[in-house]
């Protein structure tokens, strides 16, 4: 039985808006295992990224607690990295510079933080990007250079807040294979939080699908495709097809409009 | 033709007509019976010919300071102001912009100074840091200061949370987030108003040059004291130096904020 690593306990969150109480999330429970790999499901405005920002520190809870390896989360935890669905690539560095930022930060210079930036640019396909500005490259490869400048200080949990919800679909999946790659190597634990099902099914082990705002959990979906996964010839599979229409089947109601 | 040596040839056109009309006018006798009236008269405008003439004149050495002694002297107390300005604006902005409770305090200080016209604080700066290079200096500080201060301020309160919470995520010590965050970002905001600030700090400088005398020197001397003697001629050398002065260091300050904000979508070149 592999251990805990995030424990979810009875959260919720209460927002003030213009004097109003707006709950937006509410009464969540769950554990995530070490190495897994889970995604958070459910319509805009179910309060899956605020449940994600609570994980991470940035957010503080109204009601109950995440615990991070037994440890009650305060601040940032030290063994996090987290990826915005917003561009958070810093225009005023190179992608380099970028990508070697975590490094930076914990002292790491000379042909260490060289060798190490080297590889992640190479891994992230950009080489020859070097010493290209961000405002230079597209969306995906910025999104890229996000991604690997997290990775490159080797967090042993990932949480992921819509990292592809601004890409096109041929980009994405891109992504999603060099995602899976890179997820093979090292199995962080990652917590994924997206509207889109298909990615969900394509990464996740465990889907958990919340409900309209006050988010709660609806249900938690095993998904059993089988590792590693080709992120087209899956999308062809029955198998894809039968854990689409199952977790749909319950996804679905919630995107009815409310009255509807 | 290619468009831009046609803007060109109309921008060099439309100076030699102007020039010509100038001189032409300031020549011709009018049709009043009254001597000495011209059409357009010499004595208010001048004439290119005379300012030449001038010009010469007053980089010889038949006079005790030079136009281009009293160049410098101007250029040194913009350049002094300026930097004295950009940095204390810039860091004033900085904490301010991160410290909300010391920004709420100093508001309304901040408020009134800044509505008051600068130019009212020209005899009060003279009464206490006298005629010379100290107070043309700090009137274009008194100037700069806000400029860069208002600017950075901003840039320094619209730091993005997000870049601030990756940097956190990647380990960043909250000096850290300061050195490779809060202080580019508002850089970005501080280099913009640098080319506003250098043609500032050179008006403040004029202006304290006119209060000055002759023991502050300077171009703004040059103009005063020609008023004192009616002399249009050097007026017009003088204004005409200025004139060059600005753009010249207008455009020094654009090169060097172009070569800080490579990094910007608007300055790349694809």
């Amino acid at each position: 039985m592999p251990r805990v690593r995030i424990e979810i306990r009875n959260l919720s969150k209460t927002f003030r808006e213009g004097g109003r109480e707006v709950p937006a999330v509410s009464e969540v429970a769950l554990d995530i295992l070490d190495k897994e790999f889970v995604a958070l499901v459910g319509p805009s405005g179910c309060g899956k990224s605020t449940i994600l920002n609570m994980i991470g520190g940035l957010v503080a809870p109204s009601g109950g607690q995440v615990l991070i390896d037994g440890a009650p989360v305060v601040d940032v935890p030290r063994q996090v990295g987290y990826v915005f669905q917003k561009d958070t690539v810093f225009p005023w560095r190179t992608v380099a510079r970028n990508i070697g930022l975590g490094l930076e930060y914990r002292g790491v210079t000379g042909p260490e933080h060289e060798r190490r930036v080297g590889e992640a640019i190479r891994l992230a396909g950009l080489v020859g990007f070097e010493d290209a500005f961000p405002a230079t490259l597209s969306g995906g490869m910025r999104q890229r250079v996000a991604l690997m400048r997290t990775l490159i200080v080797e967090p042993e949990i990932l949480l992921m807040d819509e990292p592809f919800g601004a890409l096109d679909t041929h980009t994405k999946l891109n992504l999603h294979a060099e995602l899976l790659a890179l997820w093979e190597g090292k199995h962080q634990t990652v917590v994924f939080v997206t509207h889109d099902l298909s990615e969900a099914i394509t990464l996740a082990d465990r889907i958990v699908v919340l409900t309209r705002r006050p988010g709660r959990i609806k249900m938690i979906h095993e998904v059993k495709l089988p590792r590693p996964r080709d992120v087209i010839k899956l999308r062809e599979s029955d198998e894809y097809a039968r854990e689409y229409s199952q977790i749909w089947h319950v996804l679905g109601e919630e995107f009815i409009p409310e009255g509807g | 033709m290619n468009e831009k040596v046609t803007i060109n040839l109309w921008r060099f056109g439309i100076l030699i007509v102007g020039v010509a009309a100038w001189e032409w006018l300031t020549g011709i006798k009018a049709v009043s019976k009254i001597p000495g009236l011209y059409f357009i008269d010499p004595f208010f405008v001048s004439r290119p010919s005379k300012i030449v003439e001038r010009f010469v004149y007053l980089n010889s050495d038949k006079v005790r300071l030079t136009l281009w002694q009293m160049l410098l002297s101007t250029v040194e107390s913009t350049f002094i102001g300026f930097f004295v300005g950009v940095s204390t604006g810039f860091v004033a902005g900085l904490v301010l912009g991160r410290n909300d409770r010391l920004a709420k305090i100093f508001e309304p200080y901040i408020i009134a100074f800044n509505s008051l016209p600068r130019i009212a604080l020209v005899p009060l700066v003279t009464m206490i840091f006298g005629f010379g290079l100290l107070a043309k200096v700090v009137l274009a500080w008194l100037i700069v200061f806000f400029i860069v201060f208002f600017n950075t301020f901003q840039g320094a309160r619209s730091v993005d949370p997000d870049l601030i919470h990756s940097a956190r995520f990647l380990g960043a010590t909250e000096g850290q987030i300061m050195r490779s965050v809060v202080i580019p970002s508002a850089l970005a905001w501080t280099f913009a108003s640098l080319t506003p600030s250098i043609s500032f700090a050179l008006i403040g400088v004029v202006i304290g040059e006119f209060i000055g005398g002759e023991s502050g020197g300077g171009i703004g001397y040059l103009i005063i004291s020609s008023l004192g003697t009616l002399n249009a001629a050097d007026m017009m050398v003088s204004l005409i130096v200025l004139a060059v002065t600005g753009i010249v260091m207008a455009l020094g300050i654009k090169q060097v904020e172009m070569r800080l904000l490579r990094w910007r979508p608007e300055y790349q070149q694809r």
